[in-house]
C-alpha cells in the first residue's frame, strides 16, 4: 500500500518536472498529517512542494530500491532509474552514489546533460551548500566540455578536407557563453540562500578557471557584476574572496600581456610601478615603439584603476558599515596585491 | 558581531557517561529516518562514534565483529571502500575504514594491497588526488590519500613531491589553504593541508606565524571558534582550528579556558552528545570533535588524541606512526 | 543586508494590536513564507508589548535583529532585519514611519484599528526604499539626534520574558499562529 503511494508520488514528481520546465524552486510543506484523496505534490507559481508527512515513506523506499539495484539484487530499467534517483536526490542530494548512477546514464547517452544541470539546480534551491550536488555539476560541465572538444576536433578535421565550419564553432562559442552565464546565476542564487557559501563561490572560481580561461571580458564582467552584490553583503567573506580572485587574475593577465608585448626589446619591471620605468623600457626611437609604449601605459592605467576602484570600495563600505572583519580582511588583501603584483 | 551567548545555566562539566551512552545507543536506531538520511556517509559516522568511544575508553561497548564484517563488505573490486553496502567507493570512506581497522588492530580484515593500489590510482599528473574515479579534486582528498597510506606504512607508493607541490599551490596570502588553487581559506581545509604537510614531513613549507594568526582570529568573544571570518562558532571548528594550531606549534595562542567553556556548553545534559552550538541538536560528528577538542586542551579524563589523524595516541603508537609537529 | 518586515502597532494596556504591516520575504523559501510572516507578526507584537512606553530597544534572535520604538503616545513600530543591516538606519526609519503615520491616521482610530481598517499606505514604499540603507534618505540629521546609548539591547527574545515564562509556551498558546507555523517553529529549533 505504501509502495503504491510512493510509486505514484515518484511518478508525479517526474511528470511535474517534465511538464513544467519552468519550475525554479523545490521545498517542503510542513504538514504532519496526510490529507486523503490528494497528492502530496503541490505546484504553485513554478514552485514544487512536497508535503512533509510523506517524506518519511518516500526516502527509505527510493533509497532501498536504488541500493538493491546497485547490489544487483533487483533490476531497474533506465526510466525507473532516472525517476528514482531524481526523487532521491531532491530529498537527499548528498547521496553520492545516486549522482554516480546518473553519471553512468549520462555516459551511455541515456540521459541529457542539460537535464542534470536542471535537476542539480533545483536541488540547490533547497540545499544550497550540498557539496555532492556541486561536485556533480562540475562533472556534468566537464562532460559537456569533452563533447565540445570532440565536435571541435571533428570540425577541424573537416577544415582540412572541406571549408572551415565557422558557423559550427560560433555555435559552440555561444553555447559556452550561455553555459557560463547559467552557472554564474546558479552560484549567485545559492550565495543568496546561504551566507558565505563556500561551495557556491569555489564552484564559481572553478567555472572561470575551466570554462573561461584567458577570457578577460568574462572576468571584467564578473568584477562589475558582483560589485553591487558584495556592497549588500558586507559580511560575506566568500563573496569578497571571489573579488580578490578576480583582481588577481586580471592583474596577472595585464602583466603577462605587458611582458609579452615588449618581450622583444625590454623588460617590464612590475615591482617598481613608476611610469619612468615603463618609458625607459623602450630604447629605440621610432613611431612603432611609441605605440608599444602607449599600450604599456594603457595597461598600467588599467591596473591603477583596478586598485583605485577597489580601495575606494573598501573605504566606502568600511565607513558605511563599521565593524565588519570581512571588509578589513578584503582591504588587507587588496593592499597585499598592490605590493606584490 | 556574529556569535552566541552562553547562558549561565549551560553545562560546565564534562558528562562522559552520558556521551558514551548516547553513542552506544546511536547505532541501535537503524530503522530511523534520520539514520537512513546519513547512510551515504556511514563509514565516517562509524569512525566518529568509535573514535570518541575509544577516547573515552569505552570502545569495548561497541560490536567489534559486526563492524569488521561491515567494512569487509564495503571493500570493492577496485580496492576502494564505500560508505556503506551498495554505495560507491571513495577516498573519504577508505580513510575512515582504515582508521577504524587501526582502532581494532585488524587491518588484515581487508585486502590492504588493493587499498594501496586504489589510492595510488587516484593521483593525477599535477600531484593532486581525485576523491574517486569520477575525478573531483580537493585538498581534502590529498589528506585522505596520505593519511591512508601513512597508516598502512605505504607512503612511498605515490609521488610525494608532486603531491606536496599541489597542496602548496593551494596556499593563500593569509597563510591558509582552500580546496583548490585560488579557493578561499577554510579551517577544515587548513586542517587537511597542515595534516598533509605533517605526514609528508614538509611542515617547514608553512608560514606558521601568518597561519597561526589567521587561526587565532577564529576565536570569538564566546570562546568558540568559527571556520571563516564572520561565521558563527561551531564545535567542529574547535577541532579543525585547534588541531591545526597544535600541528604548527601555536596552540597556546588562543584562550583555552574560554574555548573549553564554549565546548562544554554545547553538551546536551539530557540526551548526551555535543551539538554545533549551545542548544542545538546533538550528533556523533560534533560529539567526536567536542571530546577530541577537550583532549587537545589537556582534559585528563580523556585519552590524548593525535592532532593529525584524530585518533588516540596509543593507537598510533601501536601502528608505529608519529607524525611531525612544529614546536 | 535585508529588511524583512516593518509594522506599526498600538500598545494597549496588555496587548499590542497591529495597525499595518509590510513584508519582504523574497529571500525565504517559497513554501515557508506564510509561516515566516506569521512569526514576524507574532514577534513584532510580543516585542511591542514587552517594551516600555517611551523607549527604543533592539532584540537579537538568532541571525535576526528586531528594532522597536514605542512612543510616549503608545504608537509603536517594529522593523525586523538581518544582522548586517545598520541599527542606526533602522531607528531613523522607525521615527520617520511613526511620524508619517500619526500625521495621516487620526489617533482616535489607533486603539481599535487593524490592517483592514487603517488606510495608511506608506509602509511598502519605505520597506523597499530602505532595503539599500545607503540609497535611503540622507540620515545625517536624525543621526545626530539619536543617542545610541539610550537603546536597550536584548541578546535573546527570552530576556524580554518574565520569570517562568517560556517562548515555546507563548508560541503554542498563540491564536495568531496556524498549525503549519507551529510545526515550522518546531522544526526550525534545535537545528543548524
Ligand atoms: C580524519 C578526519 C578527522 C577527517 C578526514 C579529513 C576530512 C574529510 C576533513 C574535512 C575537513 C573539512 C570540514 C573541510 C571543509 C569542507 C568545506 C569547504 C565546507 C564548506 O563549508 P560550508 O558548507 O560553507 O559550511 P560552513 O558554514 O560550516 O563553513
Amino acid at each position: 500500500e505504501v509502495d503504491v503511494l510512493v510509486q505514484r508520488v515518484v511518478k508525479d514528481i517526474s511528470i511535474a518536472l517534465k511538464r513544467h520546465p519552468n519550475i525554479d524552486e523545490i521545498g517542503l510543506i510542513q504538514c504532519p498529517e496526510a490529507r486523503y484523496n490528494r497528492s502530496p505534490i503541490v505546484l504553485v507559481e513554478n514552485k514544487l512542494g512536497v508535503e512533509s508527512w510523506c517524506v518519511k515513506f518516500m526516502l527509505p523506499y527510493v533509497h532501498n530500491k536504488l541500493l538493491l539495484y546497485r547490489q544487483r539484487k533487483h533490476w531497474l530499467d533506465r526510466e525507473a532509474l532516472v525517476d528514482i534517483t531524481c526523487t532521491l536526490l531532491l530529498l537527499n542530494p548528498d547521496f553520492t552514489t545516486a549522482w554516480n548512477v546518473r553519471k553512468e546514464l549520462l555516459e551511455c547517452g541515456a540521459l541529457n546533460p542539460e537535464r542534470d544541470l536542471y535537476l542539480s539546480k533545483l536541488a540547490l534551491t533547497k540545499f544550497p551548500k550540498s557539496p555532492e550536488t556541486w561536485i556533480h555539476r562540475r562533472w556534468v560541465l566537464q562532460h559537456i566540455l569533452r563533447q565540445f572538444s570532440a565536435v571541435a576536433h571533428k570540425t577541424q578535421q573537416r577544415v582540412e578536407a572541406e571549408q572551415p565550419d565557422a558557423e559550427r564553432s560560433q555555435f559552440l562559442g555561444s553555447h559556452l557563453d550561455r553555459l557560463i552565464h547559467q552557472e554564474m546565476k546558479v552560484c549567485s542564487d545559492a550565495a543568496c540562500r546561504y551566507p558565505s557559501n563556500y561551495n557556491a563561490w569555489s564552484h564559481r572560481i572553478w567555472v572561470l578557471q575551466h570554462m573561461a580561461k584567458g577570457n578577460i571580458k568574462v572576468f571584467r564582467d564578473e568584477l562589475s557584476s558582483v560589485h553591487p552584490w558584495v556592497s549588500m553583503h558586507v559580511s560575506d567573506h566568500s563573496g569578497f574572496h571571489y573579488r580578490q580572485f578576480l583582481l588577481k587574475e586580471l592583474l596577472n593577465t595585464e602583466l603577462s600581456q605587458s611582458l609579452s608585448s615588449d618581450s622583444a626589446s625590454t623588460v617590464f619591471c612590475p615591482s617598481q610601478h613608476q611610469s619612468n620605468t615603463v618609458h625607459s623600457t623602450c630604447p629605440q626611437a621610432n613611431g612603432e615603439l611609441s605605440l608599444a609604449d602607449a599600450a604599456c601605459r594603457d595597461r598600467l592605467t588599467t591596473v591603477f584603476k583596478l586598485f583605485y576602484q577597489e580601495t575606494e570600495l573598501c573605504a566606502d563600505l568600511i565607513q558605511s558599515f563599521p565593524g565588519h572583519e570581512t571588509l578589513w580582511s578584503h582591504r588587507r588583501h587588496v593592499y597585499y596585491l598592490w605590493h606584490h603584483w | 558581531l556574529k556569535d552566541v551567548i552562553i547562558k549561565p545555566d549551560a553545562p560546565s562539566s564534562l558528562l562522559l557517561d552520558k556521551h558514551a551512552d548516547y553513542i552506544a545507543a546511536y547505532g541501535s536506531k537503524k530503522d530511523d529516518y534520520e539514520y537512513t538520511l546519513s547512510e551515504y556517509l556511514r563509514m565516517s559516522g562509524v569512525y566518529w562514534g568509535l573514535t570518541v568511544m575509544d577516547l573515552m575508553d569505552q570502545l569495548q561497548r561497541m560490536n567489534r565483529q559486526e563492524i569488521i564484517d561491515f567494512i569487509k563488505a564495503c571493500q570493492h573490486e577496485c580496492g576502494g571502500i564505500s560508505a556503506s553496502i551498495g554505495h560507491d567507493p571513495h577516498l573519504l570512506y577508505t580513510l575512515s575504514a582504515v582508521q577504524i581497522l587501526c582502532l581494532y588492530d585488524s587491518l588484515d580484515a581487508i585486502d590492504v594491497d588493493k587499498v594501496v593500489e586504489y589510492v595510488k590510482g587516484l593521483q593525477q599528473d599535477d600531484g593532486s588526488f581525485a576523491g574517486d574515479k569520477w575525478g573531483e579534486i580537493d585538498t581534502r582528498f590529498s589528506f585522505c590519500a596520505v593519511a591512508t597510506l601513512a597508516l598502512l606504512g605505504k607512503m612511498d607508493t605515490i609521488n610525494v613531491d608532486k603531491a606536496v607541490e599541489f597542496v602548496l599551490s593551494c596556499m593563500n596570502f593569509d597563510g591558509g589553504f582552500g580546496c583548490r588553487p585560488g579557493s578561499e581559506s577554510h579551517a577544515g581545509q587548513i586542517y587537511c593541508c597542515t595534516g598533509f604537510l605533517s605526514l609528508t614531513g614538509q611542515l617547514h613549507q608553512l608560514n606558521a606565524d601568518l597561519l597561526g594568526w589567521w587561526l587565532c582570529e577564529r576565536q570569538l568573544p564566546s570562546g568558540g571558534l568559527n571556520g571563516r571570518p564572520e561565521k558563527l562558532p561551531d564545535v567542529c571548528y574547535s577541532w579543525w582550528v585547534l588541531a591545526s594550531l597544535k600541528i604548527i606549534g601555536r596552540i597556546h595562542w588562543i584562550d583555552k579556558a574560554k574555548l573549553q567553556r564554549f565546548i562544554l556548553a554545547c553538551q546536551d545534559e539530557e540526551t548526551g552528545g555535543f551539538a554545533d552550538r549551545p542548544g542545538d541538536m546533538v550528533d556523533p560528528f560534533h560529539t567526536l570533535f567536542g571530546v577530541a577538542g577537550l583532549s587537545l586542551l589537556g582534559d585528563e579524563a580523556i585519552k590524548p588524541v593525535n592532532p593529525v589523524l584524530c585518533m588516540p595516541e596509543d593507537v598510533l603508537q601501536r601502528v608505529g606512526l608519529q607524525p611531525d609537529l612544529l614546536s | 543586508m535585508k529588511l524583512y518586515s516593518l509594522s506599526v502597532l498600538y500598545k494597549g494596556a496588555t496587548k499590542a494590536n497591529l495597525l499595518k504591516a509590510a513584508y519582504d520575504l523574497s529571500s525565504f523559501s517559497f513554501f515557508q513564507r506564510s509561516s515566516v510572516q506569521e512569526f514576524m507578526t507574532f514577534t513584532s507584537a510580543l516585542i511591542a508589548e514587552r517594551t516600555s512606553v517611551g523607549t527604543r530597544a533592539s532584540v537579537k534572535e538568532q541571525e535576526y535583529l528586531c528594532h522597536v520604538y514605542v512612543r510616549n503616545d503608545n504608537l509603536s513600530a517594529v522593523v525586523i532585519s538581518d544582522s548586517e543591516y545598520p541599527q542606526r538606519v533602522c531607528f531613523t526609519l522607525l521615527d520617520k514611519v511613526l511620524e508619517e503615520f500619526s500625521r495621516q491616521v487620526d489617533s482616535i482610530d489607533w486603539p481599535s484599528g487593524n490592517p483592514d481598517t487603517v488606510s495608511y499606505k506608506g509602509l511598502d514604499i519605505h520597506l523597499s526604499k530602505y532595503q539599500n540603507p545607503r540609497e535611503a534618505d540622507a540620515m545625517t540629521k536624525v543621526q545626530a539626534e539619536l543617542d545610541e546609548t539610550k537603546i536597550i539591547l536584548h541578546n535573546t527574545m527570552e530576556s524580554l520574558l518574565e520569570r517562568g515564562e517560556k517562548l515555546d509556551d507563548l508560541v503554542s498558546k498563540s491564536e495568531h499562529l496556524g498549525n503549519q507555523s507551529k510545526a515550522f517553529y518546531k522544526t526550525a529549533r534545535k537545528q543548524n
